[in-house]
């Protein structure tokens, strides 16, 4: 509806504001050529009620050009003196790919400055010199496309989107880049499919999702996952840097899922070396959501089941089996007198109908319920010598595992509000997270709360703030621990019931019902055990740009945490060995930890130039103290009466401590250069200073550069090929974690178990001793790393793959080597000796396909491989040896040169002892490969016993025939992320896989041999151990003794394959429609529902497969089943909703 | 370590010097990380199961680590051996420090600094004479040592003979506090040094002193109690005959048992309502037993056919089973106050039940130990039950007197004084014979600690030597009676098995042991003691491994563990 007259009264106005009046008003589009019409030029238009012809003509004064109206609106100019025979006006429309007219596009003739734009309804008109051209079509986020003329008149151009993910924004050490300039190896993880799954935990979140990236985890609500960047790095602490919104941290327990926006890992020395003598394990980046726009409110929430697994998890025996495998046992091991307290005289055994008084029967006067006393709270020995506890057989079997494992709820309730203007902007959220865990007594409660914002105070300066406050309460439980709640229901006989005649506990205090703690009642017991912590962590900023190109930023930010606790712990009565005092413990933390980082940080662009330069100085420091203390002696265990105040004096102790201070200083720097989009260079370097070490300072410099194939004209024309690049870093990073600042001195300490005596026979008088070998040598662990990738982006967008070769080289690795004992026993140092080799291809792949008849499916595959091999220990040991096995009393593992961390070790079974005759002849080989008449090949050997194999060859099994028997560490681990939508409907599965690794089984130490102490057995024990009659077993013949050839020593029985496949989460969604939901206020409403761990396909015959390493030690000792938490089946429904 | 070059800082690192002596560094934890009994101090393992006093105990493959040392499996790589290792290395480091620090401490008087100094020579040389005795050759480090990489190619006699002949020489005769080592202190154990070294006649004039003239650190003249189980009684302890002993006090740790005995946590009865909360180890061997078997006639031991005249044991019977009698023949009263067994007052815990308190009779035999054990009246006091194995105050006597008489008596007859050799053993076995000694039956048998009454529990009876027996039968029946003796007086406190070696025997002993009691319990039918190479254990591999120069390692490994 353009307006058919004009009135204008310009005195004095350019031709180019002229034009766009006429386009306003008028709501017309003027084409014409810029090397044609001179824009700048100033007119005078004077009209009243006149026609466009007439303003035009007034506003072309003085120019030698004409015009046309035509169709649409629109006014093509000319030149009037023209060679308009040879001009070829071309016209046409621009759509993007669904055909949707594209405003704005610029269409330029290739080789000149004729240029026209389209208009609103996408199209243009271009008058070109000749007909043998080629226009050329650009626009912000669309490819551009190049379509020669040949004659044309009409060309209709449909642009593809340019690839979101090339042009995505990551944030790198200190800087931002676009995906597409990207030179080190660095994974941009898909958050939105990393959050599908339920969880509190987001390293937890991030198995499986990040090539490069290894997680294993438990089903402990609560439990950091072990988390290694491409292999194992260090002997010591694997754990990454996190990096949240600039500020550096070590823990990342506490993040709200919910808040995060994006998250990159950093993985190589070009990406991460940035980070210098942190930047060893990796770097971890999260950024958390900002507002924007209007008011929003979000809210996500789910509510959901968690059921352990079913069944009988251990192949246990029931209780009349158990009895039978005994006999068996006693049997095979030559008695011939068959009496037992239990179970009576034989022949055969048969079940009592109490187990205490032992082995008594119904109608027995010493089941007398007058008879019994227990009393649970005793405080007095001589009240505990009294007890007469009555406690009936399970004759059916008590199922331990679901004695303590139950179905438990779980539920995450998330709230935002944000919005934002050219004022700033502001993000609010609050989080409710309740995991409950399976196992009893065990959960996760966390709250967080977070307040982002940012004040635009002027158009250069910016100030804001990122906090987060969370409080959480998380009871856990020591997993893969013979000694701890989950290995004693392994352990526990199923004729013990959970409660005696009268209520209370029952266990195994009466003969031959082993030395494990009723585990029902452990757990019970910390029922009002608590423990506690609160942290704040973020930071606030500072931004100035000084000149258009360069930014002055200041941060400051870090954590502050504290923690408490306080656990009581109950006389014990039912058990085989008792514990008969009360102790009351109470304890607090807290820790700091600061980061003030200043940069300054210039973009400039000259030409085909790109250049980035970023200069800063990082100062942080941390430190805590912790204070506790305990007593016992209580006269009353009521939780409102137990304190530290109210116990007695005489059992009292306490303790406090200041953590040694620890501080770091840097100097950082970062040039990214990029030549004409193609050639791509960056250099980072930092000089990091710590108080760790006398040798204060160090530096950590990396190169990295990019070749973008694609942009080279001679795959320009290669139009499946969006976008390819190939990548090579080197570098060298560092790692500290692995020594504390007092490293280097030499120190004496004072403490009562170490260094107190009662030198006058009656008091305890403090002493004296060295508790630390100081080692000022010592300097950071250096990973020289180098990499080289490929990232591709195929069929616009439909295919990206991103593949990277690594090879890391860590040498000057810090490790405490065991002293010699000549040293004493003062804690080893420190000591750079170790070195080792990392290397391994991390690759993933992505795929958006969108089907007809509105089917899209998506897909990321993501694999993550790496070979570890140990180069050097130590000046004077090749190997260290970890997890210790108390019942065998050798190590599992040995970590040894050549081979890689965590290798389990021992002795190879090769078979059975099947004939006497067998083992003759081995001894009479022995004999005569040793001169020694005596000689045997094995010690113990005896039928139905393991047969070890002779490594060595030298005739006889010894400690030189250990040899190594599997190794722990995955050839691959993968992720695949499988999404299909339909109309309202979405689908999602997540798939997680590691292949190759062996897990070493001890659980079966304690189930798969009779002599195992007197724990409950299992169906292998009693239906598949050697017999004369069924040597084709798998345990060895059940004894009652313990032999080296059996189950006495470290040997291969327990290795088994740990691969396995599990759906991590499937999720099925429902969106509802946009319009009907307008008129109630709503954005967007989805529901779904989602299942978690729903299968897992594996061979290994233990609990869950997926078993992450001892705490602390989780480098070098993992893949170890000795009763693990395991993760359950989730069900979930959920709510996201949006105002 | 200059802010402990005060007199406050050297006493303290001497106290600490004194605490290695415990062997653990947290409750239940050993020095060096491993568990507490692998360094028991009373070497109960090394010295009391490895030597036929007792079984390992509890069931089989508890600690089966126990098992190869019983049976003489024992290979380099066992980490009991290494425990042991450090923590003696361990007590070494803390003299070292402690002479270090006080040499460069001002202020000191001469007979103050030659005191501390000789204190903490005296702790060396007994950290020292442990690992010789365990393992022979071994690395020597002294407060001049730098590097601590040191071969194990020189016999360390001559330097435990220095530090024990400076801490005799510089020593007072007594101490401000009982735990402390004194002048005949030094004196005894220098005589027992001689006595591994052979040297009998060094080792007789200082034991002539010791005798004659010591004291202990508190003063008292060294003489024998008049009751033999005041030795292991926590309400006696430090009396006259305790000559160096680890101070145990029960309760004093509220974080657990690091200070009563913690490495005997294991060594109680154990199973069905025995008041002991862990765990049925160390338990007194039926050899041992019978050896405490007196002839009616003489009320002399069979020293040669002690196990033709076996003593009855309840192998095979239930608790509940009341048909079981125990033995009406003639014992040594020190037998009960040695060995837990069936139907005899067990302190005053009650009569030893048997089976019940046997984790498994078939595997370890029927007996329960009893010398570190805390009596039922004072177990509030002198048991400590801070973690979940019992700790006792009972202290754990690394020297005393009637072990020097013993070795004195030795020492005489190695050198042809028969009757004084006669003398000495006869005042172990008088004391044994004083009836206030005897284990008495109780008053009332469901209430034991209401007291005893005068008949004693069993048939007890034992006699001196006659007068001239010696002289008459000569030095090999002089010897084996002295043998015999140093068992019956010193079962059960961790020596056997180093007596064994000292004299030679350990092969014929151990293997003749194998034989009997391998019939009789199933846990060490496979024992065999090797000549040549058992009388020593095996350098810990991991040390081996450790201590490299050149790529080689400096120590040696003994003989036949190759």
């Amino acid at each position: 509806y353009s307006q058919s007259t004009y009135n204008f009264n310009e005195q004095s106005i350019s031709v180019k504001q002229m034009f766009k009046k006429i386009e306003k008003t008028g709501n017309y589009t003027l084409f014409y050529r810029l090397d044609q019409v001179d824009l700048d030029k100033k007119v005078q238009v004077n009209t009243k009620d006149a026609s466009i012809e007439d303003v035009m003509k007034q506003v072309l004064q003085n120019q030698s050009l004409s015009f046309q109206l035509m169709d649409g609106n629109i006014i093509v100019i000319k030149p009037l003196d023209s060679k308009n025979a040879i001009d070829q006006t071309i016209t046409g429309v621009v759509t993007d790919a669904a055909n949707v007219p594209l405003p704005g596009v610029i269409v330029k003739l290739k080789g000149s400055t004729i240029a026209v734009s389209t208009n609103a309804d996408g199209k243009y008109s271009i008058t070109v010199p000749d007909a043998n051209g080629t226009l050329i079509f650009t626009f912000i986020g669309f490819n551009t496309q190049e379509i020669p003329l040949e004659g044309k008149k009409v060309i209709n151009v449909r642009l593809t989107e340019e690839s979101k993910t090339l042009n995505e924004v990551v944030v790198v050490g200190y800087a931002t880049q676009k995906k597409k300039d990207l030179t080190g190896a660095v994974t941009v993880v898909n958050v939105s499919d990393m959050t599908k799954t339920p969880s509190g935990s987001v390293n937890e979140l991030l198995q499986g999702q990040a090539a490069g990236v290894s997680i294993t985890g438990s089903g402990q609500p609560g439990q950091e996952p072990d988390i290694h960047i491409r292999g194992i790095n260090t002997f010591g602490d694997n754990t990454p840097l996190y990096v949240i919104d600039g500020v550096p941290t070590s823990d990342i327990s506490t993040v709200n899922p919910n808040d995060i926006a994006n998250l990159q890992v950093l993985k190589d020395a070009g990406a991460a070396s940035i980070y210098g003598s942190r930047a060893s394990n990796g770097v971890i980046i999260i950024t958390t959501k900002k507002g924007s726009g209007k008011v929003k409110i979000q809210y996500d929430g789910y509510f959901g089941t968690q059921v352990p697994k079913g069944g009988n998890v251990w192949h246990t025996l029931n209780p009349q089996e158990t009895a039978d495998l005994q006999l068996m046992a006693e049997k095979n091991s030559g008695y011939t007198d068959f009496s037992d307290p239990q179970y009576g005289n034989g022949p055969t055994y048969v079940l009592p109908d109490y187990i205490e008084p032992a082995g008594a029967h119904n109608g027995d006067p010493s089941v007398n319920p007058a008879l019994y006393y227990v009393n649970p709270n005793y405080t007095d020995p001589n009240d505990y010598n009294n007890f007469y506890r009555i406690v009936k057989a399970n004759k059916t079997g008590t199922d331990w595992f679901h004695e303590i494992f139950k179905t438990a709820p779980i539920t995450s309730q998330n709230i935002s509000l944000s919005g934002g203007s050219d004022q700033g902007n502001y993000l609010f959220s609050a989080n409710y997270f309740d995991q409950q865990g399976t196992l009893i007594d065990t959960y996760e409660k966390r709250y967080t709360i977070r307040s982002n914002s940012q004040y635009n105070v002027s158009k250069s300066f910016r100030v804001g703030e990122n906090l987060s406050y969370s409080v959480t309460e998380n009871p856990q439980v020591a997993i893969n621990n013979p000694d701890a709640i989950i290995a004693y229901a392994f352990r526990e006989q199923p004729i013990i019931p959970v409660y005696d005649i009268m209520g209370n506990y029952a266990g195994g205090d009466g003969p031959g019902l082993g030395d494990a703690p009723n585990p029902v009642a452990v757990q019970q017991r910390t029922k009002n055990d608590q423990y506690l912590s609160y942290r704040l962590f973020g930071n606030a900023f500072a931004e100035l740009d000084l000149l258009k190109s360069l930014t002055l930023r200041s941060s400051f930010g870090g954590a502050l945490g504290s923690s408490t606790f306080h656990s009581f712990q109950y006389p014990t009565y039912e058990n085989a060995e008792n514990t008969s005092t009360n102790q009351y413990n109470a304890g607090s933390t807290s820790t700091y930890d600061y980061t003030w980082t200043n940069t300054i940080a210039y973009h400039g662009v000259f030409g085909k130039h790109d250049l980035k330069v970023l200069f800063g100085t990082e100062a942080n420091q941390n430190g805590g103290s912790d204070l506790g203390g305990s007593r016992q002696g209580y006269f009353s265990f009521d939780p409102n009466y137990v304190s530290l105040s109210t116990g007695s004096a005489a059992g009292e102790s306490n303790y406090s401590d200041n953590y040694p201070k620890r501080s770091l200083f840097s100097y950082i720097g970062r040039i990214d250069y990029a030549y004409n989009d193609k050639y791509l260079l960056s250099g980072t370097i930092r000089r990091d200073g710590s108080s760790s070490f006398v040798s204060q300072y160090g530096w950590f410099p990396a190169v990295s550069a990019g070749w973008r194939m694609s942009q080279e004209s001679f795959m320009k024309n290669i139009t499946w090929i969006s976008d390819l690049k190939l990548r090579g870093g080197y570098g060298i990073m560092g790692n500290q974690t692995n020594v504390t600042s007092t490293n280097q001195y030499t120190q004496f300490s004072s403490s009562i178990g170490q260094s107190y005596y009662g030198i006058d026979g009656s008091n305890l008088v403090p002493g004296f001793y060295e508790n630390f070998l100081g080692n000022p040598a010592a300097k950071w662990e250096k990973d020289i790393n180098s990499n080289i990738g490929i990232d591709a982006t195929l069929f616009h967008d439909m295919l990206s793959f991103t593949i990277d070769y690594y090879n890391k080289d860590i040498r000057d690795l810090l490790f405490n080597p065991p002293l010699p004992g000549t040293n004493g026993n003062p804690s080893p140092p420190a000591v750079n000796i170790g070195e080792m080799k990392n290397h391994g291809i991390d690759a993933s792949v992505t795929g958006n396909f969108k089907l007809g008849s509105g089917i899209a499916i998506n897909a990321t595959l993501s694999v993550t491989t790496y070979t570890n091999k140990i180069v050097k220990v130590d000046n004077d040991a090749n190997y260290f040896d970890t997890d210790f096995g108390r019942r065998v009393g050798t190590n599992l593992v040995r970590n040894e040169v050549g081979q890689s961390l965590g290798e389990f070790y021992g002795y190879k079974v090769v078979g059975f002892w099947n004939s006497q005759a067998e083992m003759d002849a081995a001894n009479a080989k022995a004999q005569k490969a040793t001169g020694d008449p005596n000689a045997v090949y094995e010690q113990d050997m005896g039928l139905g016993r393991f047969k070890y194999a002779d490594v060595n060859g030298d005739g006889q099994i010894t400690d030189a025939d250990r040899t190594f028997l599997g190794n722990p560490n995955p050839t691959m681990s993968s992720g695949l992320n499988l999404g299909v939508s339909y109309k309202h409907f979405d689908f999602s599965i997540f798939l997680y896989a590691v292949f190759g690794n062996k897990i070493w089984d001890n659980v079966n130490y304690w189930r798969d041999f009779y002599s195992s102490y007197e724990t409950a057995k299992s169906y292998t024990a009693l239906y598949d151990s050697w017999t004369p009659t069924h040597m084709n077993a798998k345990a060895p013949i059940q004894e009652m003794g313990t032999y080296f050839s059996t189950n006495a020593t470290a040997n291969s029985y327990y290795v088994e394959n740990g691969s396995y496949i599990r759906a991590k989460n499937t999720q099925l969604g429902y969106t509802f429609s946009a319009l009907k939901l307008k008129n109630m206020g709503i954005q967007k409403l989805r529901v779904y529902i989602s299942a978690a761990n729903l299968f897992t396909i594996t061979k290994y015959p233990g609990v869950d497969p997926e078993l992450p390493g001892t705490p602390g030690a989780a480098s070098t000792d993992f893949g170890i089943d000795e009763g693990t938490y395991p993760s359950s089946r989730t069900f979930l429904i959920g709510v996201n909703l949006s105002l | 370590p200059e802010l402990l070059q005060t007199k406050a800082g050297v006493d303290g690192l001497l106290v600490g010097a004194y605490s290695a002596l415990r062997g653990v560094q947290a409750d239940g934890t050993a020095f060096g990380g491993g568990d507490s009994w692998q360094t028991s101090p009373d070497n109960w393992i090394y010295g009391g199961v490895a030597g036929g006093d007792a079984h390992k105990g509890s069931n089989s493959g508890d600690q089966s680590p126990i098992e190869a040392i019983a049976s003489f499996y024992p290979n380099a790589t066992n980490p009991f051996f290494n425990s042991k290792w450090i923590a003696d290395y361990e007590g070494i480091t803390r003299c070292n420090n402690t002479i270090k620090a006080a040499v460069k401490t001002p202020g000191y008087s001469a007979s103050d600094l030659s005191n501390i100094l000789g204190q903490a020579r005296f702790l060396r040389a007994h950290y020292y004479f442990d690992l010789k005795k365990m393992f022979n050759y071994v690395p020597y480090i002294d407060e001049n040592t730098t590097d601590v990489v040191q071969p194990n190619t020189a016999d360390i006699w001559p330097k435990i003979e220095a530090d024990f002949q400076y801490a005799y020489a510089n020593l007072p005769p007594t101490q401000t506090d009982v735990g402390r080592a004194n002048k005949w202190a030094a004196g005894a154990y220098l005589g027992k040094t001689y006595m591994y070294e052979h040297k009998y006649s060094d080792a007789k004039a200082v034991f002539d002193d010791v005798i004659t003239i010591g004291v202990t650190s508190g003063g008292l003249a060294y003489a024998l109690v008049p009751k033999f189980h005041d030795n292991f009684n926590a309400d006696t302890k430090n009396n006259s005959e305790s000559i160096f002993a680890i101070q145990a006090l029960a309760n004093s740790d509220p974080g657990g048992i690091t200070q009563a005995n913690d490495g005997d946590r294991l060594n109680y009865p154990y199973g069905a309502n025995s008041p002991f909360d862990c765990c049925s180890f160390y338990q007194p061997s039926i050899d041992l037993a019978n050896h405490y078997r007196t002839n009616p006639a003489t009320g002399l031991p069979y020293l040669d056919d002690f196990d033709t005249h076996a003593i009855k044991t309840d192998m095979g019977y239930q608790s509940s089973d009341s048909t079981f009698v125990p033995d009406a023949g003639t014992i040594d009263p020190r037998l009960d106050w040695t060995v837990g067994r069936r139907g005899i007052p067990y302190l005053d815990w009650g009569l030893h039940p048997g089976n019940d308190w046997i984790r498994d009779q078939t595997f370890s035999g029927p007996y329960s130990p009893i010398k570190h054990v805390y009596t039922q009246a004072e177990q509030n006091t002198n048991g400590d039950q801070h973690s979940w194995g019992p700790g006792t105050a009972v202290n754990y006597n690394i020297i005393r007197f009637a072990d020097v008489i013993l070795l004195a008596a030795e020492a005489e007859a190695q050198l042809g004084n028969l009757t004084k050799a006669e003398t000495y053993v006869n005042m172990v076995r008088n004391r044994a014979a004083n009836p206030g000694g005897f284990v008495y039956q109780y008053l009332d048998n469901s209430n034991p600690t209401n007291g005893y009454s005068t008949t004693p529990a069993a048939n007890y009876l034992v006699n001196p030597y006659p007068d001239g027996d010696f002289n008459s039968q000569g030095l090999t029946y002089a010897l084996k009676a002295i043998y015999y003796e140093r068992q019956l007086e010193l079962a059960m406190e961790g020596h056997r098995f180093f007596d064994l070696v000292r004299w030679g025997v350990a092969d014929q002993a151990l293997n003749a042991y194998f034989l009997y009691e391998g019939k009789l319990t199933t846990d060490i039918t496979q024992g065999h003691f090797t000549k040549g190479r058992n009388e020593y254990y095996p350098i810990p591999q991991t040390q081996i491994d450790l201590e490299v120069k050149g790529g080689k390692s400096v120590l040696k490994q003994n003989p036949g563990y190759n």
